[in-house]
């Protein structure tokens, strides 16, 4: 049977409220593009208020905000793993309690992270994941070829400066992750990367997606940033990259056991503006907490992810939500944030925005504005998207496979970040 | 549409909506500005709504030349109660708000607008209903809106429904009170909010134009914008006399971009933008406690419709449906 991988949906997609602890700002990294412009070695989360934090989100079990089926655990940092004791802590002491409250998240929960990849091999982070493995989701994050990845994906200067805040060196990461990479393989054989692709990047996309499907990893998701980074042209160059990918990963056969994010059939269709008119983002649904007990609809409303902007704080451990700040988050939909372009937009689906770049480049203090620096590089991807399903078509037609591709091809659920 | 100039004549002028002036130095706006104000309004076509200041003095003069420059145009005089404006033109206009922070025993303009706190407006609900047959429009502005709890909503329906039963009365008698929280809903077939920044905009007396006057309050109190927090500014004036206006992101004010208030038929809402930036930091989302009181207000309006239609016929074109909500946000899922 002839099929065509395509990305998966993440676990219990949109059935599972998304809790984030920000364990620490620091990370042995200081990427080039990395949007987390306030990290810092100072602010590492206490146990004290990882624990009460927990108590609140679990003393809540029937409040609305709450009442899903099941609960994406998320530590992220700067790089989790740097606080591995601290996790391991927090995650046993959630278990027990959802145990001991006999809570109906005790059987649907899943703890997840986004790595560098750095320390992956540790014992510290071993031995955790050998102790929760049937409850993990771990992505760790290479960006394609040495060259490419460690064109951003740099070390952060031994020595922070007087506020904590600390810079990138010239030393690439790339050796120091990749040789990590078997070993998580083998643990998460599905298990996907994330890749992110700044202006100076697209030259390298092709030979950096094919780079990781032959270190063994089938799924690739891929993302230009958000920010307004682009240069004129860009867009060319883009399409010009992702044709060569199509052509690559149709002539190689790589689309029956590879995905790459960048193609989709659903991308690239008008959209209608009652019918389609959904929120892409689920900021607001999600819950994070810093080190100081803060909470926000989404880590990037942090101060650390912000540019320009105050901190969106929703509420603390000990106050709980100023459930009027969620307001805005949850009466969000496309076309009020939209500007007039982007509603009559013939390519608009598949065209993504992240609420909180958003909120940071807004004019104003809004939600409601939506940043569009992505505008010309979404219609590259899907000038190349279309050009890589008519070629893929009329190859399954012509090897009379198309109609068995048609009949078992899978329904996809709209993308949440 | 812009329709309305709103001109602070001083720093100490009246508030006359949900924020208070917590201004209280005299800082009259300059003769200059005053005139390039009102040639402003006349070139944009916009009635002249002047806001006097409060000096806590009767019946007080303002220099001769403010008061000819004042009448030099079609006008609504809006001021503190006990401190009418003497301009020359004594008769007043129709339209012109006598503004209070206390309930009166008597009331000189034909238009009374009653700024109080719930707890005092529950505590002289016996007296504000003696003002319903006055034959004076009172408009009640409740002053601590964002203190507001579930806890007190059976208080504000009883209330309302204490208010109504007046009022019948008063509808029985022939008479036509106008009182905005019961009365302008049965009136209503559409959204009739505040409308700042879409049908009227304030000029203050620095010259700069602002979306209302709490937002010149709270740029004078140093209240922080939140904008930006490499360079914290509490700026939040929208152009100025000499560049004009200059809304950024002018669509987030209108009701077509508020996803709640858009849905929504408690039409006689002040939609206060400023309270939504406040309350829940975007300006185009209002509050659980505006959207509360509101719908109170809705529901309370819809009784009154009903019990007057037990008498006569009244207002056959206006429908206000039953509802099972007092928040909309409860059935944002459904809109």
């Amino acid at each position: 049977m002839t099929k065509i991988k395509e990305n998966q949906d993440s676990w219990q997609s949109g059935m599972a409220k998304n809790i984030t602890f920000i364990v620490t700002k620091d990370c042995q990294l200081a990427c080039k593009y990395c949007y987390l412009v306030g990290k810092n070695v100072k602010e590492r989360m206490p146990w004290e208020v990882a624990k009460t934090f927990v108590d609140y989100v679990l003393d809540h079990e029937t409040d609305p905000d709450f009442a899903y089926e099941s609960v994406v655990w998320d530590f992220i940092g700067g790089e989790p793993f740097l606080e591995i004791e601290l996790i391991d802590k927090i995650c046993d002491y959630i278990k027990t309690e959802l145990f001991r409250r006999n809570h109906h998240w005790f059987n649907s929960y899943r703890f997840s992270f986004s790595t560098n990849g750095i320390n992956y091999h540790e014992k510290a982070v071993q031995d955790f994941i050998k102790k929760n493995r049937d409850h993990l989701s771990i992505g760790i994050t290479i960006d394609g070829t040495e060259k490419k990845h460690d064109m951003n994906r740099v070390w952060k200067q031994p020595v922070a400066d007087d506020n904590g805040l600390t810079k990138p060196s010239e030393r690439g990461s790339y050796k120091d992750v990749v040789k990590n990479i078997p070993l998580w393989l083998e643990q998460f054989p599905g298990g996907g990367t994330k890749v992110t692709i700044s202006s100076a990047d697209i030259p390298y996309i092709t030979e950096s997606v094919l780079h990781l499907y032959s270190l063994g990893i089938h799924e690739v998701n891929i993302n230009v940033v958000f920010e307004d980074v682009w240069q004129e042209g860009d867009d060319l160059k883009f399409e010009e990259q992702l044709m060569q990918l199509a052509d690559a990963i149709i002539d190689g056969g790589y689309y029956q056991d590879y995905a790459c994010s960048f193609f989709s059939e659903h991308i690239g269709k008008p959209m209608d503006p009652e019918r389609d008119n959904q929120n892409w983002c689920g900021a607001g649904k999600m819950l994070s907490v810093d080190a100081a007990g803060n909470l926000y609809p989404c880590t990037r409303f942090a101060q650390y992810s912000l540019r320009d902007k105050e901190a969106w704080i929703i509420g603390n451990i000990k106050d709980g939500i100023d459930k009027n700040r969620l307001r805005p988050f949850l009466t969000l939909d496309r076309t009020t944030q939209s500007p007039q372009k982007c509603i009559e937009c013939e390519v608009a689906s598949g065209c993504a925005w992240c609420q909180g770049e958003n909120f940071d480049a807004a004019q104003t203090h809004t939600v409601f504005e939506r940043a569009t620096a992505i505008c010309l590089m979404h219609k590259a991807r899907v000038r190349a998207n279309n050009y890589y399903w008519n070629k893929l078509y009329r190859k399954l037609e012509l090897e009379d496979l198309r109609e068995q591709y048609e009949a078992n091809k899978r329904k996809v659920k709209p993308e949440i970040c | 549409m812009l329709q309305y100039l709103v001109i602070l004549l001083d720093d100490t002028s009246a508030a006359y909506c949900h924020a208070d002036n917590p201004l209280k130095e005299r800082n009259l706006m300059p003769i200059e500005t005053l005139k390039k104000g009102i040639l402003f309004g006349m070139k944009q076509n916009l009635m002249i709504q002047y806001v006097f200041p409060d000096y806590g003095t009767r019946d007080y003069e303002l220099p001769k030349e403010y008061a000819e420059v004042i009448e030099s145009i079609d006008n609504v005089k809006i001021y503190p109660a006990g401190c009418k404006p003497v301009t020359g033109i004594e008769d007043g206009n129709e339209t012109d708000v006598e503004v209070t922070n206390e309930v009166p025993e008597k009331v000189e303009a034909k238009n009374l607008l009653l700024r109080l706190p719930f707890s005092k407006m529950l505590k002289q609900k016996d007296e504000i209903a003696k003002l319903f047959a006055s034959g004076v429009r009172i408009n009640l502005c409740i002053t601590d809106v964002e203190q507001f709890t579930d806890g007190q909503i059976e208080a504000y329906k009883q209330l309302l429904e204490e208010w109504n039963g007046v009022l019948l009365g008063l509808y029985k008698q022939g008479l036509s009170p106008q009182f905005n929280l019961l009365t302008d809903r049965m009136m209503l077939k559409e959204m009739h909010n505040c409308e700042a920044g879409v049908s009227n905009i304030t000029l203050a007396p620095n010259g700069k134009f602002y979306l209302c006057p709490a937002f010149y309050y709270d740029e004078r109190m140093k209240v922080f914008n939140q904008l930006n927090h490499h360079q914290p500014s509490s700026d939040n004036s929208v152009g100025d006399l000499e560049r004009g206006l200059d809304i950024p992101n002018p669509q987030l004010l209108r009701l077509d971009h508020a996803p709640l208030c858009r849905n929504c038929d408690a039409y006689q809402c002040r939609r206060c933008l400023w309270l939504n930036r406040k309350l829940t930091w975007d300006i185009n989302t209002p509050s659980h406690q505006q959207c509360v009181m509101a719908h109170i207000e809705r529901n309370a309006s819809r009784s009154l419709l009903n019990d007057n239609r037990k008498v006569g016929e009244f207002m056959p074109e206006i429908d206000i449906k039953e509802i099972n909500y007092v928040d909309p946000f409860e059935v944002r899922k459904e809109f």
